[in-house]
Protein backbone atom coordinates (compact mmCIF):
# COMPACT_ATOMS: atom_id res chain seq x y z
CA UNK A 1 0.00 0.00 0.00
CA UNK A 2 3.09 2.18 0.31
CA UNK A 3 3.46 4.23 -2.47
CA UNK A 4 0.08 3.78 -4.41
CA UNK A 5 -2.01 5.44 -1.10
CA UNK A 6 -1.88 9.08 -0.74
CA UNK A 7 -3.28 11.39 2.51
CA UNK A 8 -6.97 11.61 0.85
CA UNK A 9 -7.17 7.99 0.51
CA UNK A 10 -8.70 6.41 3.44
CA UNK A 11 -7.54 3.11 5.05
CA UNK A 12 -9.73 1.28 7.91
CA UNK A 13 -8.39 -1.81 9.29
CA UNK A 14 -9.05 -4.93 11.63
CA UNK A 15 -8.35 -5.49 15.05
CA UNK A 16 -4.81 -6.65 13.48
CA UNK A 17 -3.76 -3.21 12.38
CA UNK A 18 -0.56 -2.49 13.44
CA UNK A 19 1.20 -3.10 10.17
CA UNK A 20 -1.79 -1.08 8.24
CA UNK A 21 -0.96 1.43 10.49
CA UNK A 22 2.83 1.63 9.43
CA UNK A 23 1.95 1.12 5.76
CA UNK A 24 -0.56 4.53 6.01
CA UNK A 25 2.54 6.55 7.60
CA UNK A 26 0.82 6.31 11.28
CA UNK A 27 3.23 7.93 13.52
CA UNK A 28 5.35 5.01 14.74
CA UNK A 29 6.02 6.14 18.38
CA UNK A 30 2.57 7.25 18.81
CA UNK A 31 1.36 4.00 17.76
CA UNK A 32 3.46 1.94 19.70
CA UNK A 33 3.08 4.31 22.91
CA UNK A 34 -1.45 3.70 21.90
CA UNK A 35 -0.53 0.10 22.12
CA UNK A 36 0.94 0.64 25.39
CA UNK A 37 -1.73 2.95 26.30
CA UNK A 38 0.25 5.89 27.47
CA UNK A 39 -1.00 9.18 27.78
CA UNK A 40 1.38 10.32 24.77
CA UNK A 41 -0.06 7.43 22.36
CA UNK A 42 -2.12 8.28 19.24
CA UNK A 43 -5.38 8.19 20.88
CA UNK A 44 -3.99 9.20 24.32
CA UNK A 45 -4.71 5.83 25.32
CA UNK A 46 -8.51 5.74 25.49
CA UNK A 47 -8.55 3.67 22.86
CA UNK A 48 -5.75 0.98 22.85
CA UNK A 49 -4.43 -1.57 20.39
CA UNK A 50 -7.34 -2.29 18.35
CA UNK A 51 -8.65 1.19 18.30
CA UNK A 52 -6.36 3.26 16.59
CA UNK A 53 -7.62 6.43 14.83
CA UNK A 54 -5.68 8.59 12.63
CA UNK A 55 -7.99 11.38 11.19
CA UNK A 56 -5.02 13.45 9.70
CA UNK A 57 -3.92 10.44 7.61
CA UNK A 58 -7.38 8.80 7.14
CA UNK A 59 -6.65 5.40 9.29
CA UNK A 60 -9.20 3.72 11.88
CA UNK A 61 -9.39 0.38 13.17
CA UNK A 62 -12.31 -1.41 14.65
CA UNK A 63 -12.53 -4.50 17.07
CA UNK A 64 -15.29 -5.48 15.16
CA UNK A 65 -14.91 -8.58 12.23
CA UNK A 66 -16.30 -6.77 9.40
CA UNK A 67 -16.89 -3.31 10.99
CA UNK A 68 -14.83 -1.39 8.92
CA UNK A 69 -15.80 -2.62 5.00
CA UNK A 70 -19.13 0.02 5.46
CA UNK A 71 -16.79 2.60 6.99
CA UNK A 72 -14.83 2.16 4.09
CA UNK A 73 -17.64 2.66 1.82
CA UNK A 74 -18.72 6.12 3.63
CA UNK A 75 -14.54 7.15 2.79
CA UNK A 76 -15.50 5.91 -1.09
CA UNK A 77 -18.74 8.10 -1.14
CA UNK A 78 -17.22 11.00 -0.12
CA UNK A 79 -14.28 10.57 -2.30
CA UNK A 80 -17.33 10.97 -4.84
CA UNK A 81 -18.67 14.16 -3.40
CA UNK A 82 -15.36 15.53 -3.09
CA UNK A 83 -14.27 14.76 -6.77
CA UNK A 84 -10.82 14.49 -4.76
CA UNK A 85 -9.96 10.57 -7.27
CA UNK A 86 -9.03 8.92 -3.67
CA UNK A 87 -9.95 5.66 -3.10
CA UNK A 88 -10.44 3.63 -0.04
CA UNK A 89 -9.25 0.91 1.52
CA UNK A 90 -10.95 -2.08 3.53
CA UNK A 91 -8.20 -4.48 5.23
CA UNK A 92 -9.97 -7.44 6.81
CA UNK A 93 -9.09 -11.22 7.48
CA UNK A 94 -10.95 -14.47 5.38
CA UNK A 95 -13.23 -14.54 8.72
CA UNK A 96 -15.10 -10.91 7.94
CA UNK A 97 -16.35 -11.95 4.53
CA UNK A 98 -18.55 -13.71 5.86
CA UNK A 99 -20.40 -10.92 7.82
CA UNK A 100 -23.44 -9.20 6.60
CA UNK A 101 -21.80 -5.97 6.93
CA UNK A 102 -18.94 -6.93 4.49
CA UNK A 103 -21.96 -8.13 1.77
CA UNK A 104 -24.33 -5.11 2.28
CA UNK A 105 -20.98 -2.77 1.82
CA UNK A 106 -19.38 -4.95 -1.17
CA UNK A 107 -22.96 -4.46 -3.21
CA UNK A 108 -24.12 -1.12 -2.74
CA UNK A 109 -20.08 -0.50 -4.11
CA UNK A 110 -21.07 -2.04 -6.75
CA UNK A 111 -24.23 -0.94 -7.49
CA UNK A 112 -22.80 3.20 -6.97
CA UNK A 113 -19.48 2.16 -8.78
CA UNK A 114 -17.70 3.18 -5.48
CA UNK A 115 -13.84 3.26 -5.39
CA UNK A 116 -13.61 0.66 -2.57
CA UNK A 117 -10.50 -1.41 -2.70
CA UNK A 118 -10.84 -4.14 -0.10
CA UNK A 119 -7.55 -6.14 0.71
CA UNK A 120 -8.49 -9.50 2.66
CA UNK A 121 -5.71 -10.87 4.26
CA UNK A 122 -6.68 -14.80 3.76
CA UNK A 123 -5.16 -16.70 6.33
CA UNK A 124 -6.82 -19.48 6.23
CA UNK A 125 -8.09 -19.22 9.73
CA UNK A 126 -10.89 -17.13 11.66
CA UNK A 127 -9.11 -18.03 15.34
CA UNK A 128 -10.10 -21.90 14.68
CA UNK A 129 -12.29 -22.12 12.30
CA UNK A 130 -10.95 -22.73 8.63
CA UNK A 131 -11.96 -20.94 5.92
CA UNK A 132 -12.41 -23.97 3.99
CA UNK A 133 -15.45 -24.34 6.39
CA UNK A 134 -16.64 -21.10 6.40
CA UNK A 135 -16.96 -20.36 3.22
CA UNK A 136 -19.70 -21.70 0.85
CA UNK A 137 -17.22 -20.73 -2.68
CA UNK A 138 -13.69 -22.06 -2.59
CA UNK A 139 -12.18 -18.42 -3.45
CA UNK A 140 -13.16 -15.25 -1.97
CA UNK A 141 -12.25 -13.67 -5.16
CA UNK A 142 -14.44 -15.47 -7.31
CA UNK A 143 -17.40 -14.09 -5.07
CA UNK A 144 -16.40 -10.64 -6.80
CA UNK A 145 -18.41 -10.94 -9.78
CA UNK A 146 -21.72 -10.89 -7.56
CA UNK A 147 -20.92 -7.64 -6.90
CA UNK A 148 -20.05 -6.33 -10.04
CA UNK A 149 -16.61 -5.87 -8.56
CA UNK A 150 -13.10 -7.14 -9.69
CA UNK A 151 -11.40 -9.98 -7.92
CA UNK A 152 -7.93 -11.70 -7.63
CA UNK A 153 -6.47 -13.67 -5.58
CA UNK A 154 -2.61 -13.68 -5.09
CA UNK A 155 0.42 -14.79 -3.04
CA UNK A 156 0.23 -12.76 -0.37
CA UNK A 157 3.50 -13.10 1.00
CA UNK A 158 4.76 -12.73 -2.26
CA UNK A 159 5.70 -8.73 -2.26
CA UNK A 160 5.25 -8.82 -5.80
CA UNK A 161 2.37 -10.38 -6.40
CA UNK A 162 0.56 -8.35 -3.62
CA UNK A 163 2.27 -4.17 -5.35
CA UNK A 164 0.47 -5.29 -8.61
CA UNK A 165 -2.89 -6.18 -7.52
CA UNK A 166 -2.73 -3.54 -5.16
CA UNK A 167 -1.69 -1.16 -7.42
CA UNK A 168 -3.97 -2.52 -10.30
CA UNK A 169 -6.77 -2.33 -7.53
CA UNK A 170 -5.67 1.50 -6.98
CA UNK A 171 -6.00 2.82 -10.62
CA UNK A 172 -9.19 0.87 -11.18
CA UNK A 173 -10.41 2.79 -8.42
CA UNK A 174 -8.99 6.20 -9.69
CA UNK A 175 -10.13 5.37 -13.40
CA UNK A 176 -14.05 4.70 -11.65
CA UNK A 177 -14.10 1.74 -12.64
CA UNK A 178 -15.76 0.02 -9.26
CA UNK A 179 -14.55 -1.93 -6.46
CA UNK A 180 -12.32 -4.67 -6.12
CA UNK A 181 -11.50 -7.14 -3.95
CA UNK A 182 -7.99 -8.96 -3.55
CA UNK A 183 -7.62 -11.98 -1.49
CA UNK A 184 -3.54 -12.36 -0.18
CA UNK A 185 -3.07 -15.59 0.44
CA UNK A 186 -1.18 -15.87 3.73
CA UNK A 187 -0.86 -17.34 7.37
CA UNK A 188 -0.74 -16.71 10.83
CA UNK A 189 2.13 -17.90 12.49
CA UNK A 190 1.40 -17.68 15.58
CA UNK A 191 -1.99 -18.62 17.75
CA UNK A 192 -4.97 -16.11 17.70
CA UNK A 193 -4.47 -14.71 21.34
CA UNK A 194 -2.41 -14.62 23.47
CA UNK A 195 -2.73 -17.80 25.34
CA UNK A 196 -4.32 -19.68 22.68
CA UNK A 197 -3.32 -23.54 22.81
CA UNK A 198 -4.10 -23.27 18.72
CA UNK A 199 -4.16 -27.11 18.83
CA UNK A 200 -6.54 -26.76 15.92
CA UNK A 201 -4.14 -26.54 13.34
CA UNK A 202 -1.03 -29.64 13.72
CA UNK A 203 2.60 -28.79 14.37
CA UNK A 204 3.37 -30.02 10.75
CA UNK A 205 1.37 -27.32 9.31
CA UNK A 206 2.23 -24.22 11.31
CA UNK A 207 6.30 -25.87 11.09
CA UNK A 208 5.83 -26.26 7.18
CA UNK A 209 3.93 -22.46 6.34
CA UNK A 210 6.40 -21.01 8.68
CA UNK A 211 9.15 -21.66 6.05
CA UNK A 212 7.33 -19.65 3.68
CA UNK A 213 7.81 -16.50 5.77
CA UNK A 214 7.68 -13.16 3.23
CA UNK A 215 10.51 -11.44 4.84
CA UNK A 216 12.89 -14.29 4.29
CA UNK A 217 11.45 -14.60 0.66
CA UNK A 218 11.52 -11.11 -0.31
CA UNK A 219 15.27 -10.60 1.17
CA UNK A 220 16.22 -14.03 -0.98
CA UNK A 221 15.06 -11.92 -3.84
CA UNK A 222 17.01 -8.71 -3.50
CA UNK A 223 19.92 -10.85 -3.23
CA UNK A 224 19.19 -12.41 -5.92
CA UNK A 225 18.61 -9.66 -8.14
CA UNK A 226 22.04 -8.38 -6.31
CA UNK A 227 20.03 -5.45 -5.47
CA UNK A 228 21.25 -5.80 -2.03
CA UNK A 229 24.01 -8.25 0.06
CA UNK A 230 23.35 -10.15 2.78
CA UNK A 231 25.34 -8.06 4.94
CA UNK A 232 23.68 -4.56 4.02
CA UNK A 233 19.84 -6.22 4.88
CA UNK A 234 21.37 -7.53 8.18
CA UNK A 235 23.03 -4.29 8.62
CA UNK A 236 19.32 -2.47 7.97
CA UNK A 237 17.63 -5.22 10.30
CA UNK A 238 20.51 -4.33 13.30
CA UNK A 239 19.51 -0.89 13.38
CA UNK A 240 15.75 -0.85 12.35
CA UNK A 241 15.41 -3.38 15.63
CA UNK A 242 18.05 -1.24 17.53
CA UNK A 243 16.10 1.89 17.04
CA UNK A 244 12.71 0.22 17.79
CA UNK A 245 14.36 -1.62 21.11
CA UNK A 246 14.96 2.42 21.99
CA UNK A 247 11.62 3.36 21.17
CA UNK A 248 9.99 0.65 23.18
CA UNK A 249 12.01 1.37 25.89
CA UNK A 250 11.13 4.63 25.96
CA UNK A 251 7.57 4.60 25.62
CA UNK A 252 7.55 2.19 28.17
CA UNK A 253 8.71 5.29 30.67
CA UNK A 254 5.94 7.20 29.36
CA UNK A 255 3.00 8.42 31.72
CA UNK A 256 -0.41 6.40 32.15
CA UNK A 257 -3.72 9.07 31.45
CA UNK A 258 -4.68 10.54 34.85
CA UNK A 259 -7.40 8.53 36.27
CA UNK A 260 -8.83 12.37 37.12
CA UNK A 261 -9.30 12.52 33.25
CA UNK A 262 -11.46 9.25 32.28
CA UNK A 263 -14.68 11.20 31.67
CA UNK A 264 -13.43 13.36 29.11
CA UNK A 265 -14.29 12.33 25.72
CA UNK A 266 -17.64 11.16 26.04
CA UNK A 267 -19.16 14.31 24.18
CA UNK A 268 -17.40 17.03 22.24
CA UNK A 269 -17.67 19.42 25.57
CA UNK B 1 -27.98 -32.50 26.28
CA UNK B 2 -28.01 -35.95 27.10
CA UNK B 3 -31.40 -35.73 28.15
CA UNK B 4 -32.93 -33.58 25.41
CA UNK B 5 -31.48 -34.38 21.93
CA UNK B 6 -33.73 -31.05 20.89
CA UNK B 7 -30.42 -28.80 22.26
CA UNK B 8 -28.12 -27.65 19.71
CA UNK B 9 -24.95 -25.87 20.42
CA UNK B 10 -24.26 -23.27 17.49
CA UNK B 11 -21.52 -20.38 17.35
CA UNK B 12 -18.14 -19.20 16.35
CA UNK B 13 -15.13 -21.88 17.61
CA UNK B 14 -17.52 -23.85 20.17
CA UNK B 15 -16.82 -26.85 18.19
CA UNK B 16 -13.02 -27.81 17.79
CA UNK B 17 -12.11 -25.32 19.93
CA UNK B 18 -14.14 -25.54 22.68
CA UNK B 19 -14.77 -22.34 23.10
CA UNK B 20 -11.95 -19.12 23.03
CA UNK B 21 -12.48 -19.56 27.34
CA UNK B 22 -13.19 -23.51 27.63
CA UNK B 23 -16.63 -23.35 27.82
CA UNK B 24 -17.57 -26.05 25.28
CA UNK B 25 -14.54 -28.24 25.39
CA UNK B 26 -15.18 -32.01 24.39
CA UNK B 27 -18.73 -31.00 24.11
CA UNK B 28 -18.27 -31.66 19.96
CA UNK B 29 -16.45 -34.49 20.60
CA UNK B 30 -19.32 -36.51 22.68
CA UNK B 31 -22.02 -35.19 20.81
CA UNK B 32 -21.10 -34.37 17.17
CA UNK B 33 -20.47 -31.43 14.86
CA UNK B 34 -24.44 -31.60 13.83
CA UNK B 35 -25.35 -30.74 17.24
CA UNK B 36 -21.98 -28.74 18.20
CA UNK B 37 -21.80 -26.20 14.73
CA UNK B 38 -19.00 -24.38 14.38
CA UNK B 39 -19.95 -21.42 12.43
CA UNK B 40 -18.40 -18.55 10.19
CA UNK B 41 -18.51 -14.96 11.53
CA UNK B 42 -21.82 -14.63 10.80
CA UNK B 43 -23.71 -13.07 13.80
CA UNK B 44 -27.09 -12.37 12.17
CA UNK B 45 -27.26 -15.52 10.54
CA UNK B 46 -26.25 -17.60 13.81
CA UNK B 47 -28.93 -15.82 15.82
CA UNK B 48 -31.91 -15.71 12.69
CA UNK B 49 -31.05 -19.44 12.60
CA UNK B 50 -31.97 -19.62 15.88
CA UNK B 51 -35.41 -18.41 15.46
CA UNK B 52 -35.95 -20.21 12.85
CA UNK B 53 -34.88 -23.75 14.71
CA UNK B 54 -36.84 -22.64 17.47
CA UNK B 55 -39.56 -22.62 15.26
CA UNK B 56 -39.22 -26.26 14.24
CA UNK B 57 -38.98 -27.25 17.72
CA UNK B 58 -35.33 -27.02 18.90
CA UNK B 59 -33.57 -25.39 21.75
CA UNK B 60 -30.67 -23.36 20.36
CA UNK B 61 -28.14 -22.25 22.29
CA UNK B 62 -26.22 -19.43 20.41
CA UNK B 63 -23.19 -18.55 21.09
CA UNK B 64 -22.00 -14.69 20.51
CA UNK B 65 -18.55 -14.60 22.02
CA UNK B 66 -18.65 -11.37 23.70
CA UNK B 67 -21.73 -9.70 24.20
CA UNK B 68 -20.36 -6.29 22.48
CA UNK B 69 -20.86 -8.47 19.26
CA UNK B 70 -24.42 -8.62 20.02
CA UNK B 71 -24.23 -5.08 18.49
CA UNK B 72 -24.28 -7.08 14.92
CA UNK B 73 -27.34 -8.94 15.28
CA UNK B 74 -29.62 -7.32 17.97
CA UNK B 75 -32.05 -6.78 15.29
CA UNK B 76 -32.86 -10.64 15.55
CA UNK B 77 -32.70 -10.73 19.18
CA UNK B 78 -35.17 -7.24 19.89
CA UNK B 79 -37.41 -7.73 17.08
CA UNK B 80 -37.65 -11.51 16.88
CA UNK B 81 -36.09 -13.81 19.56
CA UNK B 82 -37.76 -11.21 22.24
CA UNK B 83 -41.13 -10.24 20.58
CA UNK B 84 -42.07 -13.62 19.01
CA UNK B 85 -43.75 -15.41 21.53
CA UNK B 86 -45.39 -11.93 22.38
CA UNK B 87 -46.20 -11.06 19.03
CA UNK B 88 -48.23 -14.55 18.05
CA UNK B 89 -50.16 -13.93 20.94
CA UNK B 90 -48.38 -17.11 22.90
CA UNK B 91 -48.42 -19.76 19.91
CA UNK B 92 -45.44 -19.92 19.78
CA UNK B 93 -42.25 -20.38 22.23
CA UNK B 94 -38.73 -19.11 21.49
CA UNK B 95 -36.39 -20.88 24.01
CA UNK B 96 -33.08 -19.70 22.71
CA UNK B 97 -29.90 -19.30 25.26
CA UNK B 98 -27.90 -16.43 23.54
CA UNK B 99 -24.91 -17.50 25.89
CA UNK B 100 -22.14 -14.68 25.77
CA UNK B 101 -19.49 -13.23 27.49
CA UNK B 102 -19.03 -9.83 29.41
CA UNK B 103 -16.90 -7.72 31.59
CA UNK B 104 -13.90 -5.18 31.79
CA UNK B 105 -10.48 -7.23 31.53
CA UNK B 106 -8.27 -4.34 30.20
CA UNK B 107 -9.40 -4.93 26.54
CA UNK B 108 -11.19 -1.07 25.75
CA UNK B 109 -14.02 0.31 24.84
CA UNK B 110 -15.33 -2.78 22.44
CA UNK B 111 -14.50 -5.56 24.42
CA UNK B 112 -14.99 -4.59 27.55
CA UNK B 113 -19.28 -4.28 28.24
CA UNK B 114 -21.70 -5.87 30.46
CA UNK B 115 -24.66 -4.37 28.75
CA UNK B 116 -27.27 -6.40 30.54
CA UNK B 117 -28.95 -3.19 31.64
CA UNK B 118 -29.93 -2.85 27.66
CA UNK B 119 -31.28 -6.10 27.49
CA UNK B 120 -33.16 -6.08 30.42
CA UNK B 121 -35.14 -3.04 28.67
CA UNK B 122 -36.24 -4.93 25.97
CA UNK B 123 -39.49 -6.96 27.41
CA UNK B 124 -39.40 -10.59 26.42
CA UNK B 125 -35.84 -11.59 27.45
CA UNK B 126 -34.63 -13.14 30.88
CA UNK B 127 -31.26 -11.74 31.56
CA UNK B 128 -28.56 -13.88 34.20
CA UNK B 129 -25.28 -13.42 34.97
CA UNK B 130 -23.74 -15.49 37.43
CA UNK B 131 -21.00 -14.88 39.84
CA UNK B 132 -19.66 -18.44 40.58
CA UNK B 133 -19.24 -21.99 38.92
CA UNK B 134 -21.49 -23.59 41.23
CA UNK B 135 -24.39 -20.64 40.13
CA UNK B 136 -22.65 -20.55 36.46
CA UNK B 137 -23.82 -24.72 35.90
CA UNK B 138 -27.14 -24.58 37.76
CA UNK B 139 -28.34 -21.34 35.82
CA UNK B 140 -26.95 -22.10 32.59
CA UNK B 141 -28.98 -25.62 33.19
CA UNK B 142 -32.25 -23.55 33.85
CA UNK B 143 -31.68 -21.79 31.00
CA UNK B 144 -31.36 -24.19 28.46
CA UNK B 145 -34.64 -25.71 30.06
CA UNK B 146 -36.77 -22.65 29.54
CA UNK B 147 -39.26 -21.81 27.36
CA UNK B 148 -38.15 -18.14 27.17
CA UNK B 149 -35.25 -16.70 25.53
CA UNK B 150 -32.34 -16.32 28.02
CA UNK B 151 -29.55 -13.98 27.37
CA UNK B 152 -27.04 -15.47 29.57
CA UNK B 153 -23.69 -13.32 30.36
CA UNK B 154 -20.44 -14.63 31.99
CA UNK B 155 -17.96 -12.15 33.31
CA UNK B 156 -14.72 -12.99 31.30
CA UNK B 157 -12.78 -12.53 34.38
CA UNK B 158 -14.42 -15.30 36.03
CA UNK B 159 -14.39 -17.34 33.05
CA UNK B 160 -10.10 -16.76 33.12
CA UNK B 161 -10.01 -17.84 37.21
CA UNK B 162 -9.58 -21.03 38.22
CA UNK B 163 -12.04 -22.54 40.42
CA UNK B 164 -10.30 -23.04 43.43
CA UNK B 165 -9.96 -19.28 43.21
CA UNK B 166 -13.13 -18.73 44.02
CA UNK B 167 -13.79 -17.70 47.44
CA UNK B 168 -17.59 -18.79 47.45
CA UNK B 169 -19.78 -21.31 44.75
CA UNK B 170 -16.81 -23.09 43.48
CA UNK B 171 -17.67 -27.05 44.45
CA UNK B 172 -19.34 -28.05 41.61
CA UNK B 173 -21.12 -31.24 41.82
CA UNK B 174 -20.53 -33.07 38.75
CA UNK B 175 -24.42 -34.70 38.22
CA UNK B 176 -26.90 -32.58 36.77
CA UNK B 177 -28.86 -30.13 39.23
CA UNK B 178 -30.55 -26.52 38.51
CA UNK B 179 -30.34 -23.00 39.81
CA UNK B 180 -33.59 -21.39 39.56
CA UNK B 181 -33.49 -18.37 37.61
CA UNK B 182 -34.72 -15.08 39.61
CA UNK B 183 -33.84 -16.03 43.08
CA UNK B 184 -31.01 -13.74 44.77
CA UNK B 185 -28.58 -15.16 46.92
CA UNK B 186 -27.57 -13.55 49.97
CA UNK B 187 -23.87 -13.96 49.71
CA UNK B 188 -22.90 -12.03 53.18
CA UNK B 189 -25.40 -11.75 56.08
CA UNK B 190 -24.99 -8.03 57.85
CA UNK B 191 -27.30 -5.36 59.45
CA UNK B 192 -26.11 -1.77 58.61
CA UNK B 193 -26.19 -1.65 54.92
CA UNK B 194 -27.28 -4.26 51.67
CA UNK B 195 -25.04 -4.23 49.00
CA UNK B 196 -27.07 -4.98 46.02
CA UNK B 197 -24.62 -6.49 42.69
CA UNK B 198 -23.91 -9.73 40.78
CA UNK B 199 -21.41 -11.11 38.12
CA UNK B 200 -17.56 -9.93 39.04
CA UNK B 201 -18.32 -6.89 41.23
CA UNK B 202 -19.98 -10.02 43.31
CA UNK B 203 -16.33 -11.11 44.77
CA UNK B 204 -14.65 -7.16 45.20
CA UNK B 205 -17.90 -6.40 46.98
CA UNK B 206 -17.26 -9.21 49.71
CA UNK B 207 -13.80 -8.12 50.05
CA UNK B 208 -14.71 -4.72 50.68
CA UNK B 209 -17.62 -5.73 52.91
CA UNK B 210 -14.71 -7.70 54.88
CA UNK B 211 -12.38 -4.62 54.71
CA UNK B 212 -15.41 -2.50 56.47
CA UNK B 213 -16.12 -5.21 58.99
CA UNK B 214 -12.88 -4.20 61.09
CA UNK B 215 -14.64 -0.26 61.22
CA UNK B 216 -17.56 -2.09 62.86
CA UNK B 217 -19.67 -1.97 59.52
CA UNK B 218 -21.90 -5.42 58.75
CA UNK B 219 -22.35 -5.07 55.52
CA UNK B 220 -24.94 -7.54 53.85
CA UNK B 221 -23.96 -8.81 50.17
CA UNK B 222 -26.85 -9.86 47.70
CA UNK B 223 -25.73 -11.51 44.50
CA UNK B 224 -28.51 -10.97 42.20
CA UNK B 225 -27.96 -14.02 40.01
CA UNK B 226 -30.14 -12.62 37.24
CA UNK B 227 -31.78 -9.01 35.94
CA UNK B 228 -34.98 -10.49 34.68
CA UNK B 229 -36.78 -11.62 36.96
CA UNK B 230 -35.84 -8.96 39.18
CA UNK B 231 -36.07 -10.67 42.49
CA UNK B 232 -37.23 -8.01 44.44
CA UNK B 233 -38.56 -10.38 47.40
CA UNK B 234 -35.41 -10.45 48.69
CA UNK B 235 -33.77 -7.23 48.09
CA UNK B 236 -36.82 -5.58 49.88
CA UNK B 237 -36.80 -8.05 53.16
CA UNK B 238 -32.94 -7.15 53.15
CA UNK B 239 -33.31 -3.23 52.78
CA UNK B 240 -36.00 -3.66 55.24
CA UNK B 241 -33.25 -4.51 57.97
CA UNK B 242 -30.69 -2.34 57.00
CA UNK B 243 -32.45 0.43 55.73
CA UNK B 244 -29.24 1.80 53.62
CA UNK B 245 -28.97 0.55 50.13
CA UNK B 246 -26.09 0.71 47.59
CA UNK B 247 -25.93 -0.96 44.06
CA UNK B 248 -22.62 -2.16 42.67
CA UNK B 249 -23.33 -2.65 38.95
CA UNK B 250 -20.18 -2.57 36.39
CA UNK B 251 -22.47 -1.98 33.71
CA UNK B 252 -23.15 1.62 32.82
CA UNK B 253 -24.92 3.75 35.25
CA UNK B 254 -27.94 5.56 33.91
CA UNK B 255 -31.05 4.02 32.67
CA UNK B 256 -30.38 0.89 33.78
CA UNK B 257 -30.50 -1.78 37.07
CA UNK B 258 -29.29 0.51 39.88
CA UNK B 259 -31.78 2.99 39.22
CA UNK B 260 -34.30 0.45 38.65
CA UNK B 261 -33.50 -1.47 41.65
CA UNK B 262 -34.07 1.70 43.70
CA UNK B 263 -37.08 3.06 42.16
CA UNK B 264 -38.70 -0.31 42.82
CA UNK B 265 -37.48 -0.06 46.74
CA UNK B 266 -39.07 3.61 46.96
CA UNK B 267 -42.21 2.29 44.70
CA UNK B 268 -42.46 -0.52 47.42
CA UNK B 269 -42.56 2.03 50.30
CA UNK B 270 -39.44 0.99 52.12
CA UNK B 271 -38.01 3.36 54.14
CA UNK B 272 -34.02 4.11 52.95
CA UNK B 273 -31.66 6.34 55.85
CA UNK B 274 -28.90 6.64 52.68
CA UNK B 275 -28.79 5.36 49.26
CA UNK B 276 -26.14 5.16 46.45
CA UNK B 277 -25.10 3.97 43.58
CA UNK B 278 -21.56 2.45 42.09
CA UNK B 279 -21.28 1.80 38.65
CA UNK B 280 -19.52 2.96 35.05
CA UNK B 281 -20.09 6.80 35.04
CA UNK B 282 -21.56 6.64 31.17
CA UNK B 283 -18.37 6.44 29.84
CA UNK B 284 -17.02 4.01 27.14
CA UNK B 285 -14.66 1.66 28.55
CA UNK B 286 -11.43 3.17 28.60
CA UNK B 287 -8.39 1.67 27.59
CA UNK B 288 -5.31 2.74 29.57
CA UNK B 289 -5.78 0.73 32.86
CA UNK B 290 -5.26 3.56 34.92
CA UNK B 291 -8.66 5.10 33.32
CA UNK B 292 -10.65 1.67 33.37
CA UNK B 293 -10.33 1.56 37.03
CA UNK B 294 -11.51 4.93 37.51
CA UNK B 295 -14.38 4.14 36.29
CA UNK B 296 -15.01 0.37 36.59
CA UNK B 297 -16.18 -0.64 40.20
CA UNK B 298 -13.63 -2.43 42.42
CA UNK B 299 -13.22 -3.75 46.44
CA UNK B 300 -11.46 0.07 46.50
CA UNK B 301 -14.23 2.02 45.20
CA UNK B 302 -16.56 -0.03 47.07
CA UNK B 303 -15.10 0.10 50.52
CA UNK B 304 -14.99 3.92 50.12
CA UNK B 305 -18.69 3.92 49.07
CA UNK B 306 -19.60 2.40 51.96
CA UNK B 307 -17.48 4.29 54.26
CA UNK B 308 -19.16 7.27 52.81
CA UNK B 309 -22.88 5.84 53.34
CA UNK B 310 -22.22 4.46 57.14
CA UNK B 311 -20.68 6.44 59.72
CA UNK B 312 -19.46 4.48 62.62
CA UNK B 313 -17.69 6.76 64.95
C1 LIG C 1 -18.51 -9.28 14.97
C2 LIG C 1 -17.42 -10.00 15.66
N1 LIG C 1 -17.56 -11.33 15.89
C3 LIG C 1 -16.57 -12.02 16.51
C4 LIG C 1 -15.44 -11.39 16.92
C5 LIG C 1 -14.35 -12.16 17.64
N2 LIG C 1 -13.20 -12.35 16.75
C6 LIG C 1 -12.16 -11.50 16.76
S1 LIG C 1 -11.03 -11.85 15.58
C7 LIG C 1 -11.93 -13.17 15.04
C8 LIG C 1 -11.43 -13.97 13.89
C9 LIG C 1 -11.23 -13.13 12.72
O1 LIG C 1 -10.82 -13.88 11.65
P1 LIG C 1 -10.34 -13.18 10.32
O2 LIG C 1 -11.32 -12.15 9.89
O3 LIG C 1 -10.00 -14.25 9.35
O4 LIG C 1 -9.04 -12.38 10.76
P2 LIG C 1 -7.67 -12.97 11.36
O5 LIG C 1 -7.74 -12.78 12.83
O6 LIG C 1 -7.55 -14.40 10.97
O7 LIG C 1 -6.62 -12.10 10.75
C10 LIG C 1 -13.09 -13.32 15.79
C11 LIG C 1 -14.09 -14.38 15.59
C12 LIG C 1 -15.35 -9.99 16.70
N3 LIG C 1 -14.27 -9.29 17.10
N4 LIG C 1 -16.34 -9.34 16.07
Amino acid sequence: MVGFLTKEDALCSTHRNHLHAIAKGVDMRAMLAEIFEKSTGLCGGYGGHMHLFDSDLKFSATGIVGAGVPVALGHAYGARLKQNNAVAVAVVGDGAVNTGAFHEAMNMAGAMKLPLIVLVENNEWAISVPFSAASATETIAERAPSWAAHGVRVDGLDVEQVVDAFSNAVQRGRAGQGPSIIEAMCYRFRGHFEGDADLYRSTEEKERRRAADPIERIKATLIERSLATAAELDGIELSISNSMAEMLASVRSDPSPDAADARRYVFVD
Amino acid sequence: MERDPNVIVIGEDVGAQGGVFGATRGLQKKFGSQRVVDTPISESAITGMGVGLALEGFRPVLEIMFVDFIGVCLDQVYNAIAKNHYMSGGRIRMPIVIKTAGGCIGSGAQHSQCLWGLFAHLPGLKVVAPSNPYDAKGLLASAVESDDPVIYIEHKGLLLKRAEDFTFGREVPAERYTVPIGEAKIVRDGRDLTLITLSGTVAPAVLAAEAVAKSGIDVEVLDLRSVVPLDMVTVIESVRKTGRVLVVDEDYLSYGLSGEVITRLVEAGVALKSVKRLAVPDVPIPGAVTLERAVVPNADSIEATILEMVDKR
